[in-house]
């Protein structure tokens, strides 16, 4: 036990509490496959207690106080007790002999040492960094908890408690345990939120953001997505944070990343774009795949705000944006809606996924924008008055309805539009600002204005 | 369930059925809890009692008398409970011999009073008793038997003050024990006609049958209770109920107030599946010949509570809740609707039958009125290829469509074509998108015919399209004027546009529902 402790005494001295957490590890490490197996050979059920108590007591290399000692000691014998389980639940699960609760028991195990981390923590013992610890801890409690779930929804349908209901169904959900687990997350987001250490280098307030976006991750996957919603108040609501900009990078672009998502489904555009803006500013170069989930949400979210569809070089960094919002992007700039409506058709699957369909659908409005605008362009000029010169020459303003009608007609490949619904079409153009006039519909003719018919597209 | 307690249930929500008490645990310091101050006779009773008391007992000790008894004195003085033909005097000596027999061997705690016969009731069975010249029903002595009145596990205070009330709906059947009743409509009326009015006429010529049957059910139901129940204590054998699974009820009745359970149900209270079928059936002629929206909501509560307590799942089940939501929608109480819903979804994902494709396109129309884009999504994401193709989810597919791309005209044709409860369920939020639309015309127009309006936001005729226009105040800007040498009627939208706005963020501000998660 002694040697197998050995990198716990080096990261503690270091006092580096990701390190601590990859020796308290739910699972090995990808060089060193067999680490909880020798763990788990390093002593036995008998011993086990007595190997850490002196293996912490009489360490060379770091000077454990006592209390903080006895506070390890019980954590790493609830490691080693934790690690039999997942062993055995392993190797049942290769035998294919697993017991009908084996990877519930695992996670149950792991909450109550993560619980008992998070006590340990809330009572001072432990160093300062012990909460990277109990971060790193949490999160696998999160994977272990998606699959104790994955186990109860093979092995039991359905649950026998709904006595003092009065419906069938509500109280059974297949994702009790990690809605447990997401109830520790929230001890330990209070945990870390409510911490009065007077030195700000070793706050908890450090790791606020960090359980947030480990929050935010398993609200989504919860579908429990409005409850984030809490945790951006809290945040909102305690005044003595650090300043955001010095927090980790990498804690601020989820975090942003999380809000911009949150803002974009409650259709707070403006905001959802500011947020994201911001995580796709601070994310790293290399980090592609992040680059793509940001961007994800923030072509849908510009397209709305600004009516602004990416570039091709902008879509072609991401071959998975590429085939996800190229056919659609590429009919909104031609106005094409049969086209339009057929893309978002075919990727209606993909989009609802990503939860960015109806967001998507409503950019229809930018094609049919560019098609109307198309229509001005062809109606050509007005004839010179006397006395006016080149540089006098308008664009025709009054456009018959009729014109428009065409042109939605054969934009949308032979689909049937009434006169009515054209005109219903134009006002809501107008009404939405995408156009500038008005309809005169006993003589059928839209006015448009003399300047600036369609904002910001240069007529 | 037995019958007393079903009127007791529905009287409860109408009064509470008992004055509340500041609990105390002493009446010799009357000072010391001025919340509830007894009239004088009253306090008299209990110096008397306290006397008589402590008399056979011989004994100086103070007797104190609990809350329950103090209660139950206060109910055998209350003239509610009074009954014709038994003096104030004959009630008050009843009283107090009653209350001095268990005070006088200390098991005045002991007694459960709030179930416990008023001294008036008791005189009425005795004289009764005395009439039928049956000696052996001697109401009082009969009482102090183990398995009388004093089971405190099923005792309700909200039981007492319908005991009486019970009685009469009974006396015409006198021979049949009340538990054998199979003629289900008398004991429909009883929970919906009832009232005190009539009870008290009544009373004095049926109290002494009532109160033998009275006596003889409670017997019936005690006893078998103490059959269920001989040797764990009452609480730990109703926490065993609720662990060993469903259970299986034994009551008979077609209608049942729907109250919230608070402890484990009771077998004898709950309707087995026979017996609710014909309910579903009863309570749907009764809404059609009724249409008492209240009363038949309440009724699928306990029906829905019923299912869930004996774990019924089955096509039945599905037929009680697509049921109970048409007729919400019906009524446009999409509280009571959503909540089916919820339901009704998890049971079709077990594939037990009903109607799904007509919820979920009801579904789809829900959120459409709630505007809940997550839900939506969750919803769209859930949709087979199967689902889009079918009628129902095709037209509230489009609904959904037109509304997000503004496409009212083609909106408000989906409006007219709806099926079924899609109808009533538009009717939510047709007036939010008819002001949405009219917002819209205020700035793509100058001013439209009234004509033109009633068809494009498909208005009966022009004179509901007016009506409309008049009540959301905008009567000043319906202007007859002359096209092509005919007069008509028409709307300056773009002069009314700022009241047109307001009103559409108006429309929009309030989505709120209660019961909705």
């Amino acid at each position: 036990m002694q040697a197998a402790l050995a990198p716990f005494h080096e990261a503690h001295v270091l006092g580096r509490g990701y390190e601590v957490a990859d020796i308290l590890s739910s699972f090995p490490p990808p060089n060193n496959p067999g680490r909880l197996y020798d763990f788990h050979r390093a002593s036995n059920e008998r011993q086990i207690e007595g190997d850490v108590r002196y293996a912490l007591k009489y360490s060379k290399v770091s000077h454990i106080s006592a209390k903080e000692s006895i506070a390890w000691t019980e954590i790493i014998v609830d490691y080693w007790h934790v690690v039999t389980k997942i062993l055995s639940a392993e190797e049942a699960t290769n035998k294919r002999q697993l017991g009908d609760r084996q990877w519930v028991e695992v996670y149950e195990a792991w909450r109550n040492l993560t619980q008992l981390v998070s006590r340990h923590i809330s009572n001072g013992v432990l160093p300062p960094w012990g909460i990277w610890t109990l971060l790193r801890m949490a999160n696998h409690l999160r994977l272990l908890a998606v699959r104790a779930d994955e186990q109860l929804a093979k092995a039991r349908p359905m649950n026998l408690n709904p006595v003092l209901q009065d419906d069938i169904a509500g109280t059974v959900t297949s994702n009790q345990k990690l809605e447990e687990a997401a109830r520790v997350f929230n001890r330990i987001f209070s945990l870390c939120l409510g911490d009065r250490n007077p030195n700000p280098g070793d706050s908890r307030k450090w790791a606020v953001y960090c359980v947030a976006n480990l929050q935010f991750r398993t609200y989504f996957k919860l579908k429990a997505i409005s409850l984030s919603k809490n945790v951006v108040k809290s945040i909102g609501a305690q005044g003595d944070l650090p300043p955001f900009s010095r927090y980790p990078l990498g804690h601020q672009v989820t975090y942003k990343y999380y809000t911009g998502v949150l803002s974009f489904l409650q259709e707070d555009y403006p905001k959802a774009e500011e947020y994201l803006q911001e995580a796709w500013a601070k994310c790293r170069q290399d980090a592609l795949r992040n680059q793509e989930r940001i961007l994800t949400y923030l072509i849908p979210c510009r397209l709305l705000t600004r009516h602004a569809v990416p570039t091709a070089t902008l879509l072609s960094s991401y071959p998975n944006l590429k085939q996800l919002f190229g056919p659609l992007i590429s009919c909104i700039k031609s106005g094409n809606l049969a086209g339009f409506d057929e893309a978002l058709l075919s990727g209606e699957q993909e989009f609802v996924k990503r939860r960015v369909f109806l967001t998507l659908e409503r950019s229809r409005d930018i094609a049919l924008r560019n098609l109307l605008r198309k229509v001005y362009l062809a109606e050509g000029w007005e004839d010179l008055k006397e006395g006016q010169t080149e540089t006098d020459r308008i664009r025709k303003s009054r456009i018959p309805i009729s014109h428009f009608a065409t042109a939605i007609r054969i934009a949308g490949n032979g689909q049937a539009v009434e006169d009515d619904e054209v005109e219903c079409l134009l006002a809501n153009m107008i009404y939405k600002q995408q156009m500038k006039g008005y309809i005169a519909r006993e003589r059928g003719m839209v006015v448009l204005n003399k300047k600036g018919a369609f904002p910001n597209t240069g007529v | 369930m037995t019958l007393p307690t079903t009127v007791a249930m529905s009287r409860a929500m109408q009064q509470p059925a008992y004055t509340a008490v500041t609990p105390r645990t002493t009446l010799m310091r009357p000072a010391a809890a001025p919340a509830v101050r007894l009239p004088k006779p009253f306090r008299l009773m209990f110096s008397v009692l306290r006397h008589n008391a402590a008399a056979p007992a011989a004994k100086p000790t103070k007797v104190v008398w609990s809350d329950p008894v103090r209660d139950y004195v206060g109910r055998a003085f209350d003239p509610e409970f009074a009954i014709e033909g038994i003096s104030h005097q004959d009630t008050q000596e009843k009283l107090k011999s009653v209350i001095g027999y268990y005070a006088s061997m200390a098991m005045q705690d002991e007694i459960d009073w709030a179930t416990y016969p008023l001294p008036q009731q008791i005189i009425a069975q005795e004289r009764n008793a005395a009439q039928a010249s049956s000696p052996s029903l001697d109401g009082f002595s009969s009482l102090h038997q183990p398995n009388g009145f004093t089971n405190p596990a099923s005792a309700s205070k909200k039981r007492k003050s319908t005991d009486v009330a019970g009685f009469q709906d009974h006396a015409a059947h006198a021979p049949i024990p009340p538990w054998r009743h199979t003629n289900l409509q008398d004991r429909v009326t009883l929970a919906t006609k009832h009232n005190d009015k009539r009870q008290k006429k009544h009373l004095g010529e049926t109290v002494s049958k009532l109160e033998e049957l009275e006596l003889e059910k409670r017997k019936q139901r005690f006893q078998l209770e103490t059959v269920d129940r001989t040797t764990p204590p009452p609480d730990d054998d109703s926490h065993s109920d609720m662990l060993s699974g469903p259970i299986v009820g034994t009551n008979q009745k077609l209608e049942k107030s729907f109250f919230r359970l608070t402890a484990p149900p009771d077998p004898a209270t709950v309707r087995p599946q026979d017996v609710l079928e014909r309910t579903l059936a009863h309570l749907t002629k009764k809404w059609k010949a009724e249409k008492n929206y209240n009363h038949i909501c309440m009724q699928f509560k306990s029906l829905r509570q019923d299912l869930t307590v004996q774990h019924i799942k089955n096509a039945f089940t599905v037929r009680v809740y697509e049921r109970h939501a048409r007729i919400a929608l019906e009524k446009g109480d999409l509280g009571e609707y959503n909540q089916c819903q919820t339901q009704l979804k998890e049971l079709y994902e077990q594939n037990l039958g009903g109607n799904p494709v007509e919820f979920t396109a009801y579904r789809i129309l829900y959120f459409v009125y709630t505007c809940n884009k997550t839900d939506m999504n969750d919803l769209l994401a859930e949709l087979t290829p199967t689902d889009k193709s079918q009628e129902w989810i095709k037209h509230a597919l489009a609904v959904r469509s037109a509304l997000t791309l503004g496409n009212y005209h083609k909106f408000f044709k989906l409006y007219l074509v709806a099926k079924n409860m899609g109808g009533y369920l538009m009717d939510m939020f047709i007036e939010r998108e008819r002001l949405y639309a009219l917002a819209n015309f205020s700035h793509a127009y100058m001013s439209v015919a009234l004509r033109f309006l009633t068809d494009e936001l498909a208005f009966e005729s022009d004179d509901a399209c007016r009506e409309f226009l008049e009540s959301h105040g905008v009567a000043q800007y319906i202007v007859e004027d002359s096209v092509d040498d005919q007069l008509e009627l028409r709307v300056k939208v773009k002069e009314a546009r700022r009241v047109f706005e307001q009103l559409r963020a108006a429309a929009f501000s309030i989505v709120d529902i209660k019961g909705q998660i």
